[in-house]
């Protein structure tokens, strides 16, 4: 059906979007061009400006494939990749100077972190398009790249000198590995939900996990919560870095009220849930509608705990109950909330768009025969590079603190997350297992791969403090 | 039931991988519940003791659950996951084996009839037909077997046939891990030294399960000649180094300078760069002396704790007492910190002629001068040395070398696993009653069918190549699949 009404349409279909686009993209970089040569600030393939650059082609990018999903039309696809193509160009040179001025790869910190991750998953991007034909995934990767590079402004990007504990190539190694499978694993993520879209897994569950990811977000958060004000690590904006009261310890100030703001999220988010569960049970349709009202009321609620979080978080000096007077603080200090609070968001406007465009995507997307043999591939990558960053940070630990492995979180986690792909590739080879199971399967895998990247870091911190 | 039967019981209930899905299940259930509760051997003890009350901690330390990674039924689940693996092996070794030793090299009518890669060319000579088929096969890298048999001729080629064995090759690595990681618990131990500038010790500090602190003696003494911080330009640290010397019977055996990443190994014990800091105490300090009385310049002297110095004939001076960061209190003086922000001095000056000893205080931030009524002499702050400690992690850990190995063997497994597909190709000429002679091609992959298919095309349009050139039938195909 689409591709009839796309070839219906004249060449001309979707000029004015393109345009439109374009046009933006064009106004956004000349500004930015004229500001620096008003500004005269550094040469012109400077990391800032090459940053800026990428991130104004992955915006682009990102719309194109988002009408894409939208509207269906082939020649969105051709100017989105080509748009990612010279975002990626442009990472590359940023992530390069970085690495020239440094003397070493840009691995160390969350900033860098964040670098080698959106220039992996623009690569995976334009592997996934012209290679397997997934033309779709660019409306989930690129806004996520945006995010991405957004998040990266707020974080100190200054090159920071090595602790010597950090002074290792195995440390290069180990980081890159674990962007690479932690890359693999997302795109094995999507893929498995592309294919229970395809193999016509019901509207309604996906709202649910939807839904359940959501809870999970916002119940890990209320970690925070403290009488009704919301904790935040504090900020040292001279020395641009997190107070710490000891080692691995932040110092973390009150946000009044924001505590409560959050509860009432929670609340929203747990509502579609409760819906769907009595839809369930009551075999209602009239349910899944009221639960689907309820996902939008918990969206809408979300991003007004966003904005509310951004404006109070962004600056500004709170009480603390372990140091006298108001401690600032800033949004940099807070890097995983920001990230869960946004992805939260982004996973609810996704659920939407496969709500109103699902018949679009299906005909859009690869049939799910294919995208379930794709995922056991994109695992069947990801598991040794998961074995390989995990023996490599074994030689590291065994060079650095005298032990190849101590069972701290971190490395319990990560042998988790090795176990359950293993289980998975088990399953699959052994047992058979195909379609709507393994597809539950990669997107467990994936689950645990989020806690042990975030919620290990931000729920139980050990040794792997640094990062 | 005899011993027999239950241990027939327990080997088939292991035996299967459905046993083995379950206790990896429970493996990571287990695991992740250990990064849930503090446990002993990583966190601090206070650190415990005001998280859990009393109660629920005697609660935990019954139930193991704070040392869960070190505990016997969780070190009995690792066994049951080796056993489960070793048993599993065993019962599908047979077949493997019988795969690998005994090619299936001819292909049989039935298995020419069904198998999904495979095409037909009609030619007029057997040999010829053959022959065109081996040199394709050649041009394709693959070296062909001839196979004669009732006078029918066939070939058979294959590539990677070992890459069968790729599944074990990745149990056997695991359980050489696990073999590593056992030795390493039972012989292994790990532990933790300071040692000041200029002293050698011979025994590290443990704590054991229980979370109390002992002293472990090792085979050798350990001496520290030297131990330093070089910082960035922004003041943190870059290199913490120490000059470390083993010695065994008094004897110098090995030196090092070891840093962060680089550690000292002697016999399999390895001394690694841990921390570094400040032991409160003074190496040296650079004091200015000046007479009293008379016109005499002022000497600079060099005193250390407690050792007597001569200002000249008659007078020597001793430093008797070091505070680095003192504050005054009662009259007396104290110390706030161990690093030498703000140092005070005590000092005894002595007069041989006369017997008297006068007792003198310097604090260097304040006035910087020290003169007492009855001194001789008048003392100033010039320069001073803080004597460091460095810190240490020492660790044995023989079971390691199976680990690396057990690593390397996983890699290349994998590598095989996933990456190499065992390939076969046959090619038989067949007289068929309905469409004449025919060369009947066939091929089979075990992994990656779609990159095989597209392989599989490429030996088909050699060999119709083959057979055109040599004026053997016209290449043109008799059945097609797909």
């Amino acid at each position: 059906m689409s591709r009839a009404r796309a070839e219906e349409r004249p060449g001309t279909a979707g000029t004015t979007l393109l345009v439109l686009v374009g046009l933006s993209m064009a106004v956004l970089l000349l500004t930015a061009l004229l500001g620096m040569a008003k500004a005269k600030t550094g040469p012109i393939y400077s990391e800032s400006n090459m940053l800026y650059a990428a991130l104004v082609f992955y915006a682009g990018a990102g719309a194109l494939y988002m009408a894409y999903g939208v509207a269906g039309i082939e020649r969105y696809v051709k100017y989105a990749s080509i748009s990612t193509a010279i975002g990626f160009l442009a990472t590359t040179i940023a992530a390069g100077h970085r690495w020239y001025l440094a003397g070493r790869p840009p691995f160390s910190n969350l900033y860098e972190m964040l670098l080698s991750f959106v220039w992996t998953l623009a690569l995976m991007t334009l592997v996934a398009e012209k290679y397997y034909k997934v033309k779709i995934i660019g409306s989930i990767t690129m806004p996520l790249a945006v995010v991405s590079v957004i998040l990266m402004q707020l974080l100190p990007s200054e090159v920071r000198p090595l602790v010597p504990a950090l002074q290792s190539t195995w440390l290069q190694v180990h980081v890159s590995l674990a962007m690479l499978s932690y890359a693999a694993c997302a795109v094995s993520f999507a893929l498995a939900i592309m294919f229970l879209i395809q193999d016509d897994m019901k509207t309604e569950s996906f709202q649910a996990l939807t839904a359940l990811g959501m809870v999970a977000i916002y119940a890990s958060m209320m970690l925070r919560f403290r009488s009704g004000g919301f904790a935040v690590a504090g900020w040292d904006p001279q020395q641009q870095s997190e107070i710490f009261i000891a080692r691995g310890q932040s110092l973390f100030v009150t946000i009044p009220d924001l505590g409560w703001l959050f509860v009432l999220v929670l609340i929203s988010t747990l509502a579609p849930l409760a819906l769907y569960g009595v839809a369930r049970l009551r075999k209602s349709e009239e349910f899944y509608g009221y639960a689907n009202q309820a996902m939008f009321v918990t969206i809408l609620l979300q991003v007004v705990g966003a904005l509310a979080f951004v404006m109070r978080a962004k600056g500004g000096a709170y009480p603390s109950p372990d140091a006298d007077g108001l401690v600032p603080t800033a949004l940099a200090a807070s890097p995983f909330i920001l990230a869960g609070i946004v992805g939260a968001i982004f996973a609810g406007l996704l659920y939407l768009l496969l709500m109103w465009r699902r018949e679009g995507l299906q005909k859009m997307l690869p049939s799910a025969d294919d995208l379930d043999r794709i995922t056991y591939k994109t695992i069947c990558i990801a598991f040794p590079l998961l074995t390989l960053m995990i023996a490599v940070g074994a030689y590291w630990a065994n060079e650095t603190w005298g032990s190849y492995w101590s069972w701290d979180p971190k490395e319990t986690w990560a042998a988790i997350t090795w176990l359950v792909y293993a289980g998975y590739l088990h399953m699959r080879i052994t047992r058979g297992w195909k379609g709507r199971r393994a597809a539950y399967f990669a997107i467990l895998g994936f689950a645990v791969v989020i806690f042990t990247f975030f919620g290990v870091t931000y729920l139980l911190p050990g040794m792997h403090a640094y990062a | 039931m005899g011993v027999k039967a239950v241990w027939d019981k327990i080997y088939k209930t292991l035996a299967t991988v459905r046993t083995g899905i379950i206790l990896l299940i429970t493996v990571v259930i287990v695991s992740a519940l250990g990064t849930l509760v503090l446990q002993r051997p990583t966190s601090d003890v206070d650190v415990i003791r005001r998280t859990y009350s009393p109660t629920t901690l005697l609660w935990l330390d019954r139930l193991g659950l704070t040392d869960v990674y070190h505990s016997w039924w969780f070190v009995g689940l690792l066994a049951l996951v080796s056993l489960s693996i070793i048993f599993v092996s065993i019962e599908r070794w047979p077949n493997a084996w019988r795969f690998y030793a005994r090619p299936y090299r001819r292909p049989e009518a039935h298995f020419r009839a069904v198998l999904p890669n495979r095409e037909e060319f009609s030619v007029k000579d057997a040999k010829e037909g053959i022959d065109a088929a081996t040199r394709a096969f050649a041009k394709a890298g693959l070296k062909a077997e001839k196979i004669v048999d009732n006078s029918e001729i066939s070939l058979y080629a294959e590539k990677h046939r070992f890459s069968v064995f790729a599944v074990y090759i990745v149990h056997a690595s695991l359980l050489l891990i696990f073999a590593g990681g056992i030795v390493d618990a039972l012989y292994g131990y790990r532990g933790f030294v300071a040692i000041p500038v200029g002293d050698t010790v011979n025994a590290i500090e443990m704590h054991d399960a229980k979370g109390n602190d002992f002293k472990k003696p090792m085979p050798f003494a350990l001496r520290c000649d030297g131990a330093g911080q070089e910082n960035y330009p922004d003041g943190t640290p870059k290199k913490w180094w120490s000059n470390l010397v083993v010695l065994k019977d008094g004897q110098v055996v090995k030196q090092k300078q070891i840093i962060v990443n680089d550690p000292l190994i002697y016999h399999g014990i390895r001394v690694y760069q841990a921390s570094y800091g400040q032991t409160g105490k003074l190496d040296h300090a650079e004091l200015r002396a000046a007479p009293t009385s008379g016109t005499a310049s002022p000497q600079l002297i060099t005193v250390a704790m407690n050792k007597p110095v001569e200002l000249d004939a008659d007078t020597t001076v001793t430093l008797t007492r070091f505070e680095p960061d003192f504050y005054v209190q009662d009259n007396q003086v104290f110390t706030k910190s161990e690093s030498p922000d703000n140092p005070a001095f005590e000092l005894k000056v002595n007069t041989k002629s006369t017997g008297k000893d006068v007792t003198l205080w310097l604090f260097p931030r304040f006035n910087n001068i020290s003169q007492g009524p009855a001194s001789p002499y008048t003392f100033a702050y010039a320069d001073m040395k803080m004597a460091n400690f460095t810190g240490l992690e020492v660790s044995f850990q023989p079971g390691q070398w199976g680990v690396w190995a057990g690593v390397l063997l996983m890699a290349f497994g994998l590598t095989v696993a996933f990456f190499m597909a065992h390939l076969r190709f046959w090619a038989m000429v067949v007289d068929d009653p309905k469409k004449g002679l025919v060369l009947w091609v066939g091929g089979a992959c075990n992994k990656n069918k779609e990159r095989f298919e597209t392989r599989f095309k490429e030996l088909t349009s050699a060999i119709r190549e083959e057979l055109r050139a040599s004026g053997n039938g016209d290449g043109a195909q008799t059945k097609t699949n797909g």
